[in-house]
């Protein structure tokens, strides 16, 4: 029984919680409300746990209040998606709490923890019971009580605490109509629950076992397979200097070479034989590496250059292409297709990411940092986006816009929207209202068997969802769902419908879906290559 | 009578050139071997006949010193003052070459040459506004002060199903944002400092004509306002209807894209130049 622990205790702890979680991503990325593949809560609370211990790990002092104040600033830096975002602000209430800890005991754990819920609710325009927060605060409540009979406790506090999320948790679908809809709990409850439950593990001794224990939680066939966020050739931030030269010496070990230089610093280059060799490198201190160099042989064409010089010209060209407009778009999109469709229109930056890998705040945050402009919008593209966006919000020194572009469609649309001859703050209003001015649909396919809205889903089956909100069709056929789902979306009002093709679909498929619909309505029809992962087709109305 | 000349790519209709007594100088369009007068061999009407028609694709060229020269002498034997206002020189040598004409003019008149930094139908506005001024006894210094500061009063729109042409004739400017758009657009360029710019765009004729008529709207006092199209006066004749109310009947000015300037935008370009009241 630990009676009072430090920052050590704490980072064990969560570590702890992490392993636990990672164990039962896959379980809770199955849970999600409409049957379509993208869901992702258990990923998203995972990296941004990872994100937070990652940071812990690089705090010199096991100090509770600063070991607390790291995983804060980690976690904000990691979170990604609506529950990553919650997940970042329970630690910003924990540090909160632990703010002049040193040490703490099972009754100052209680009180952090309800600082954590006040966190997680504030952060939440319009906070919904039923899910995650209601979770919190419930577990707070019960180690308060618990924290009432034995202050001393840690273990005792927390386990009132993992006890009270776990019921919590399955009572969700009694607050939350959705989900009693979909039979189903809350994802991000569940995730808090065997997060906090891993910690439990280690309080009791049992950090070691986990790894080979079975997740808590209804268990899943399917191995953890975590999305990994590609870096976009746009977001490459060069830094530090680009150094060349020619090294000139005799019988030069090559791979001893460049294994010694990889060392120093990256986008290496090393060609050549023993005698003569030209090196290309980035790095921060080119001096040292010159430095070495010369102990090797003669040096030749020496050239550094500073690549911070180098970007902020790259920049200055870059704002000169532009008409006279000061503001700079960041927009995030899944899929080859819709990168270059995002580029065709202009200097954009392209942040990769949609369902099932929703950027970090930390990523979001870059891109606007490297925009070249002071002004800058963003474009979230994904109702799970949103929230992390807006973190940025208070991160930049930029006046940075978020438009609550749902879908990439309604995103499209916003940037189309765009007035060159308008100020930000009026784009800004132009573009918001451009949203409603675009339909969405998804055609995916369902991941489980259920009931919604009245229609009954069989796994596996094309389903329809409009403006990421409703699934309003379903049935064995592609077609038969997307000519229901067109005329639940007012297709016969449209001027314009897009057919954004994803990754797995031929352009002839396609294009048949597009005749199906020309021939039944009189409006335009365009199919262009969306190539998006999970979703067949993404439908525009205009 | 201060005497107004103009050029072709103003888009003033030769009834109208008539009514008012404008002289308006004609660049050239060349199909094939065959090179026409902008509206005078060649009708816009017939132009984009013959444009959806043959295979050559048009070229078009820009007047001679010369020419201008030659005019200059011919007014100025019934005038003594002579204002020229002519397309941005960003778009063609028109400017110029009046520049160079009239130099060699060797006759009692004094010559004033302006670029109006526009064309189509915001040129147009300005022409006309400086014939009316003409014929209520102005003379050319006030006239060609009321022109230059004018200018920035002049605001032009135009829809485009393809920027092709623009991009084409090297007439694109700052547009260029526009190009490469995998998605299909209906843009909406304006002319400004001489050179066209980007604006909007809408995803189809419908939001681009709805844009046209909420500028249009958007303006609390229109002193004179010019709407054309090239190949469809029905879609036109609906625009008209829709702005009706901004602005008296007798300031409203209908045209079409002439030749010449039909060869750089396309068949399918609507376009609405809005001369602002002074605040």
């Amino acid at each position: 029984m630990k009676k009072l622990a430090n920052g050590q205790t704490l980072k064990e702890m969560f570590k702890a919680g992490t392993t636990w979680l990672e164990k039962s991503a896959p379980d809770i990325n199955a849970i999600n409300v409409f049957p379509v593949p993208d869901g992702d809560t258990g990923t998203n609370m995972l990296l941004t746990m990872r994100s937070a211990t990652e940071e812990a790990s690089h705090n010199a002092d096991n100090n509770a209040s600063s070991v607390a104040k790291a995983m804060a600033h980690g976690a904000l830096m990691g979170a990604r998606g609506n529950s990553g975002v919650i997940l970042s602000q329970f630690w910003r209430g924990l540090a909160k709490g632990l703010a002049h800890n040193t040490h703490f005991n099972g009754s100052d754990f209680a009180t952090a923890l309800a600082e954590a819920a006040q966190a997680a609710y504030q952060s939440i325009i319009n906070p919904v019971e039923g899910t995650i927060l209601t979770v919190l605060n419930d577990s707070a409540k019960a180690a308060e009580e618990a924290a009432k009979s034995d202050p001393d406790n840690l273990t005792l506090v927390l386990e009132a605490a993992v006890e009270a999320a776990r019921c919590s948790v399955a009572q969700t679908p009694d607050l939350l109509p959705v989900l009693k809809a979909a039979g189903v709990v809350d994802a991000g409850g569940q995730g808090l629950y065997v997060l906090l439950n891993g910690a439990l593990h280690f309080l009791k001794g049992k950090a070691d076992k986990i790894q080979y224990w079975k997740p808590s939680i209804v268990v899943s066939k399917s191995a953890l397979t975590l999305k990994t966020i590609p870096t976009s050739v746009e977001m490459e931030m060069p830094y530090g200097y680009c150094t060349n030269f020619v090294l000139e010496g005799q019988n030069l070990d090559l791979k001893k070479f460049r294994k010694e230089m990889a060392k120093k610093g990256q986008s290496l280059v090393v060609t050549g034989n023993g005698s003569l060799v030209r090196i290309h490198i980035h790095s921060f201190e080119p001096g040292e590496i010159l430095n070495y160099a010369t102990r090797l042989g003669k040096l030749h064409e020496i050239k550094v250059d500073n690549m911070d010089d180098q970007y902020n010209e790259f920049l200055k060209m870059q704002r000169e292409k532009l008409p006279a407009t000061d503001m700079a778009v960041v927009t995030i999109a899944s899929g080859e297709g819709f990168f270059n469709i995002f580029k065709s229109l202009g200097n954009v930056i392209i942040v990769p990411g949609g369902q099932t890998m929703n950027p970090s705040v930390n990523q979001l945050f870059q891109a606007v940092e490297s925009a070249p402009s002071d002004n800058v919008i963003l474009l979230p593209n994904n109702k799970n986006i949103i929230l992390s966006a807006s973190q940025v919000v208070s991160l930049t020194q930029k006046n940075l816009k978020i438009i609550p572009t749902r879908t990439i469609p309604q995103g499209i649309t916003a940037l189309l929207a765009f007035n060159y001859d308008l100020n930000l703050e009026e784009n800004v209003r132009i573009m918001k209202r451009a949203i409603g001015m675009v339909r969405t649909l998804e055609i995916t396919k369902a991941v489980r068997k259920t009931q919604l809205n009245g229609l009954k889903i069989k796994k596996g089956k094309p389903i329809a969802i409009l403006d990421d909100e409703d699934l309003v069709a379903s049935g064995d056929k592609v077609l038969d769902v997307i000519s229901q789902a067109l005329e639940k979306a007012g297709a016969d009002m449209a001027e314009t419908i897009t057919i954004y093709y994803g990754a797995e679909v031929k352009a002839d498929e396609a294009e048949n879906i597009a005749e199906e619909i020309r021939n039944k309505y009189k409006s335009e029809v365009e199919v262009i290559h969306g190539g998006q992962p999970h979703y067949k087709h993404i439908m525009s109305l205009e | 009578m201060v005497k107004i000349v103009t050029d072709s790519c103003s888009d003033i209709t030769p009834q109208l050139a008539e009514k008012l007594g404008i002289t308006v100088v004609p660049l050239y369009v060349q199909f094939g071997e065959q090179i026409y007068r902008d509206n005078v061999d060649l009708t816009a009407e017939e132009f984009y006949h013959k444009l959806a028609q043959s295979k050559d694709i048009p070229t078009t060229s820009t007047v001679t010193p010369e020419i201008f020269s030659q005019l200059f002498s011919k007014l100025a034997e019934e005038t003594k003052e002579i204002l020229t206002i002519t397309i941005s020189h960003h778009y063609s040598g028109t400017y110029e070459a009046a520049l160079h004409g009239k130099v060699t003019v060797d006759k009692d008149c004094r010559i004033e040459v302006i670029d109006s930094q526009l064309a189509i139908g915001g040129q147009m506005l300005l022409v006309i506004s400086a014939t009316h001024m003409a014929q209520s006894g102005a003379n050319l210094d006030e006239i060609a002060k009321w022109v230059r500061n004018a200018i920035p009063r002049v605001h032009v729109r135009m829809t485009f199903d393809t920027l092709e042409y623009l991009r084409k004739g090297g007439r694109i400017g700052k547009a260029q944002a526009f190009l490469g758009s995998l998605l299909k657009v209906n843009p909406v360029l304006s002319i400004k400092d001489g050179d066209t710019f980007p604006v909007a765009r809408p995803r189809n004729r419908t939001q681009a004509n709805n844009f046209l008529v909420n500028f249009v709207k958007g303006f609390s006092h229109i002193e004179a306002l010019a709407i054309e199209d090239a190949t469809t006066s029905d879609e036109l004749e609906v625009l008209a209807e829709r702005i009706k109310d901004t602005v008296p009947p007798e300031c409203l000015y209908h045209s079409k894209v002439s030749p010449v300037v039909g060869t750089h935008v396309g068949p399918h370009v609507l376009a609405v130049s809005i001369l602002e009241a002074r605040h």
